[in-house]
C-alpha cells in the first residue's frame, strides 16, 4: 500500500497532536505523587498493573514511534532525493519503528505480569 | 541516467550542479531570519527527542530485571547531569510541541496573511508578525516549562 505524502503528513500531524495529550497524562501521573517516590520500583510496577495506564503507555509508544521515525524520514528525504534512497529510508524507518514498538510492548507486557 | 556533478558558485557559496547543498545548508541558520531558526530548531529538537524516546524505552525496560536492576538504572539518571538532561528534554519537547502546532496552522493556511503584489523590498507576506510571534511563544513556553522542571527536580518533595 502506497500512501501519498499528503496522507503521511496528515498522519504525522495527527500522531503529534494525540501524543501531546497522552504524554501530558503520562507526565501528570508522575507528578500526582512526589517525584522522588513516583519512580520507586513498587510505584512503577503498580502503574504497569493498572490496565488503563498500561494501555495508555502502549498508545504513547505507538504514537511517538510513528511520529518520531516519520519525522526522521522527512529529514532524511529533505537531504537527498532519489528512488533508491527514498525506498531504503522508508523501509529502514518502518523496521526501526516496529523494533522499538515491539521492544516497548515487551516491557509493558512483562512488567504487567510481575508480582510485587 | 548518469548525472555529472560539478560545483557552481553563488556569491560566496558553492553549490553542486544538482542544486543540493546537503547537510551544510540544513545546518546553516544565518541569513534566513527567524523562520529559518525555527525550521532548524524543530528538526534538531525532533532528532534529540527521538534519541531520548528510544533511550527511554530501553531505560524503562530495566524494570523487568527486578528492583536491583531498576534501582541501579535509576541511580544513573538521579544525578545532577541526569536532571539537567531531563530539563533539556522538557524544554525541547515543549518547543517542538508549540512550534509544531504553529506549523500545523501554517500548513492549513492559517496566519499566512493575504497574498499581495510583490513590491520592493519584496518581503514575503507569509513571513509576518503572526508567524514570528508564534515562534517567540514557543520559545517562551519552553523556557517556562524548563523553569517548572527545575522546580520539580531540584525543589523539595
Amino acid at each position: 500500500m502506497n500512501l501519498r505524502e499528503s496522507q503521511i503528513m496528515k498522519i504525522h500531524y495527527l500522531t503529534g497532536v494525540c501524543a501531546l495529550f497522552v504524554v501530558a497524562v503520562h507526565i501528570i501521573m508522575r507528578l500526582i505523587v512526589p517525584f522522588s517516590t513516583s519512580l520507586t520500583y513498587e510505584n512503577v510496577i503498580g502503574n504497569y498493573h493498572n490496565i488503563p495506564y498500561a494501555v495508555l503507555l502502549e498508545i504513547i509508544l505507538i504514537l511517538i514511534a510513528i511520529h518520531g521515525f516519520n519525522g526522521l524520514r522527512i529529514i532524511l528525504l529533505e537531504l537527498r532525493q532519489n528512488r533508491i534512497w527514498e525506498k531504503c529510508v522508508s523501509y529502514a524507518i518502518i523496521i526501526a519503528s516496529i523494533a522499538v514498538i515491539a521492544y516497548g510492548t515487551r516491557t509493558i507486557i512483562f512488567a504487567n505480569g510481575l508480582e510485587l | 541516467m548518469a548525472t555529472s556533478k560539478r560545483n557552481v558558485n553563488f556569491g560566496n557559496r558553492s553549490v553542486s550542479s544538482d542544486n543540493r547543498e546537503g547537510i551544510k545548508a540544513w545546518l546553516n541558520p544565518f541569513g534566513y531570519g527567524w523562520e529559518r531558526v525555527s525550521y532548524w530548531l524543530q528538526r534538531l529538537t525532533g532528532l534529540f527527542l527521538l534519541v531520548y524516546f528510544v533511550g527511554h524505552v530501553f531505560e524503562t525496560s530495566s524494570i523487568i530485571g527486578g528492583p536491583d536492576v531498576w534501582n541501579s538504572m535509576l541511580q544513573l539518571t538521579q544525578t545532577l547531569m541526569g536532571h539537567l538532561f531531563l530539563i533539556l528534554v522538557i524544554g525541547t519537547s515543549t518547543f517542538h510541541s508549540a512550534n509544531g502546532i504553529r506549523l500545523i496552522f501554517t500548513h492549513l493556511g492559517k496566519g499566512l496573511g493575504k497574498p499581495g503584489r510583490p513590491d520592493y523590498p519584496y518581503l514575503a507576506s507569509s513571513l509576518n508578525y503572526r508567524q514570528k510571534s508564534g515562534i517567540w511563544v514557543a520559545l517562551i513556553l519552553a523556557a517556562l516549562a524548563m523553569l517548572f522542571g527545575v522546580q520539580v527536580l531540584f525543589g523539595k518533595g
